[in-house]
């Protein structure tokens, strides 16, 4: 298993160096030109050759990426132009908030997913499926905004029981800080719950109709635990990829929720550097989602070979 | 004569909502200790019937249309889900056709004889996994010990059915029901699996249901045969009985159809034509388009009558009778 790890580890390196280059490259795709947004309303010349080449913006491109990799590597990942805060320091403030919001959303959308959409493939073609199934279906439709706003009229404002906005790090004070996040992983956990559990639904119909649940069953093995035991360990690969790909996506930060709820997350900084032409940010943003998609990724090769034996020898 | 261990009474299976029956009016009884083949080609009924009696059915879509099968007093198509769960795996054991397929590729196979144990024996973990490397051993798999912290696909074939046979035999049942339990296996390994399952079922005094399409296990295994065809049961005797003197003409048909080797083998005799789908099955016997000997009276449904020292579903059966008046 730890070879595999170490195995699959090297392997990243060069995705995580093709990640690089396309982000480096997009940059310079992309409109609009940051030495003349630094410069200001003047645009003097001087002032702008300066700029240049204090950046390294006249150097041929190739020469640039370079530079730009050894420092990243190094973790200087640039200076923001807005703020003049290193790029690093930013992604540090607000990646653990993310990562709290992405991992309270996924317990959520867990906690609802997996039993509905176990529950629903047992009793196939009843109310309980029918009711799981229109639970899964509007949880997909409703936009996350209009829930989040209605939460916080109903929770927040008419019954007073969360607040209705802002952050607190759970290392100052980790209930309030629960508190604070749950409406939002609610509303973007009951979003994801939907692909869980109609993912685990068909998993689970397809292994509920195999022999060894038959066998389990003739084993005299009470429902539960054909279920639990037998059916849902083999129906979990599919579900463990989707989790992981839909976790991937929550570190790329929430956008519409993180702006209702006014959480200081990635999505805002996100959001803030495209518009700003914060190239500097975008790039370290871009390239930190890459990373925890590879990252992503190992997790859910290493459930796999937890759940299923066959591929432990591969 | 003491008790019967099973017997089936009229037994019919159909799909919900349709008329008429996939199984119909299959009766037959098992002793203790005792072996009952039921042979046919496939789709005739007889892994329903196996899969009926373990309370096993797809159901929906398929339900009991009616019948009895009693089994130590108790009225095996009566149970509550509840009560047919403690019977099972206990006093009532099921082998399958796949080994590969009906064990878990995610348990271990130590694992997948022991949760049988402690669930009906309330073993301790330590006393079930002991027993399933005791099983283990009786089914002589080689490295037990290993191989109970094994996963299935690391077992060749053979192994695979030999731990499937460990597994329904944990709990000692009274009667094993065995759906073609070597079909999916090659040839020598066939003959090792039978010579093992005879064995152990002569050691335990267990019953066996066999299923089975091919006769050379039938001529194995059997004490009393019972031949279906389409849903039926044609013909039933001991084993002596039916292939020593085949009453029904699809017996003779199946068992003319057998390959031979040597000086008098030929072309293999097949009988024509096929089983007619449920949607068109006649009224009366469901041989009659595909038999040699048909007579206007084939239109009604032949009971199972006396033919000999056997039972035969057939309007021509007993068959000396046949010659006489022919």
């Amino acid at each position: 298993m730890l070879g595999f790890i170490l195995r699959r580890l090297l392997i990243a390196i060069p995705t995580i160096l093709m990640i690089s280059v396309f982000v480096f490259s997009l940059q310079k795709l992309l409109p609009g030109d940051p030495v003349l947004a630094m410069a200001g309303e003047e645009r003097d010349p001087a002032t702008i050759a300066f700029l240049r080449q204090k950046y390294h913006l006249n150097d041929p491109v190739p020469v640039q990426y370079v530079h730009w990799v050894l420092n990243a590597a190094r973790g200087d990942l640039g200076i923001s132009l807005r703020t003049n805060q290193p790029v690093l320091q930013l992604i540090e403030e607000k990646l653990p908030v993310t990562i709290q919001l992405a991992i309270m959303a996924m317990i959520v959308a867990l906690v609802i997913g997996l039993p509905a959409g176990v529950l629903s493939a047992y009793r196939r073609n009843t109310w309980v499926d029918w009711l799981s199934n229109a639970v899964a279906l509007s949880g997909l439709s409703i936009p996350n905004f209009w829930l989040g706003i209605m939460l916080i009229l109903l929770v927040s404002v008419r019954l007073g029981w969360l607040p209705a906005s802002g952050y607190v790090s759970p290392w100052v004070d980790p209930w309030r800080s629960i508190e604070t996040m749950l409406m939002p992983a609610f509303v973007l956990g009951t979003g994801l719950a939907a692909s869980l559990m109609r993912h685990t639904r068909s998993a689970m119909l397809g292994v509920l109709k195999s022999d060894y649940v038959r066998t389990a069953r003739a084993k005299g093995l009470s429902e539960r635990t054909v279920l639990i035991k037998h059916a849902l360990r083999n129906a979990l690969v599919p579900v463990v990829t989707v989790t992981t790909l839909l976790f991937g996506e929550l570190l790329g930060g929430a956008v519409l929720t993180e702006q209702i709820f006014t959480i200081p997350g990635f999505g805002k900084l996100v959001v803030d550097a495209v518009f700003t032409r914060d190239y500097a940010v975008v790039q370290g943003i871009v390239l930190c989602t890459g990373v925890a998609f590879i990252a992503m990724n190992l997790l859910a090769d290493i459930a796999y070979r937890l759940l299923n034996p066959r591929m432990r020898d591969q | 004569m003491s008790q019967p261990l099973l017997e089936v009474q009229d037994l019919a299976i159909r799909i919900r909502g349709t008329g008429r029956n996939l199984v119909d009016g299959v009766s037959f009884g098992v002793m203790p200790g005792e072996t009952l083949c039921i042979v046919g080609e496939s789709g005739c009924g007889k892994s329903l019937t196996a899969l009926a009696l373990m309370g096993l059915l797809a159901s929906p879509p398929l339900e009991i249309a009616g019948g009895k099968a009693l089994f130590q007093g108790q009225d095996l198509l009566g149970l509550t889900r509840a009560q047919f769960s403690r019977l099972r795996g206990d006093r009532l054991a099921m082998i399958f056709q796949e080994p590969m397929s009906a064990l878990n590729p995610a348990l271990r196979i130590g694992e997948q004889i022991a949760e049988s144990v402690r669930r009906h024996r309330g073993a301790s973990h330590r006393a079930a996994r002991a027993r399933a490397l005791e099983m283990l051993e009786k089914v002589r798999i080689p490295a037990p010990e290993t191989r109970l912290d094994e996963f299935p696909h690391q077992l060749s074939g053979g192994m695979r059915q030999r731990a499937m046979i460990a597994m329904a035999l944990a709990n000692d049942p009274a009667l094993i029901v065995a759906d073609e339990p070597t079909t999916a296996l090659d040839v020598t390994i066939q003959a090792q699996i039978l010579d093992l399952m005879r064995r152990l079922r002569d050691e335990a005094g267990t019953a066996l249901i066999m299923i089975t399409h091919d006769l050379g296990v039938v001529a194995e295994m059997a004490d009393k045969v019972a031949v279906m065809y389409a849903g039926r049961v044609v013909e039933t005797g001991t084993m002596a009985q039916v292939f020593g003197d085949p009453q029904h003409p699809y017996t003779i048909g199946l068992m003319s159809s057998m390959p031979a080797f040597g000086a008098g083998a030929g072309r293999l005799v097949t009988i024509p034509g096929m089983v007619p789908p449920i949607s068109a099955m006649p009224p009366g016997c469901r041989f009659a388009s595909r038999c040699p000997f048909r007579l206007p009276r084939c239109e009604a449904p032949p009971p199972l009558v006396q033919a000999g020292d056997h039972q035969a579903a057939c309007w021509r059966a007993p068959l000396d009778a046949l010659e006489v008046t022919a």
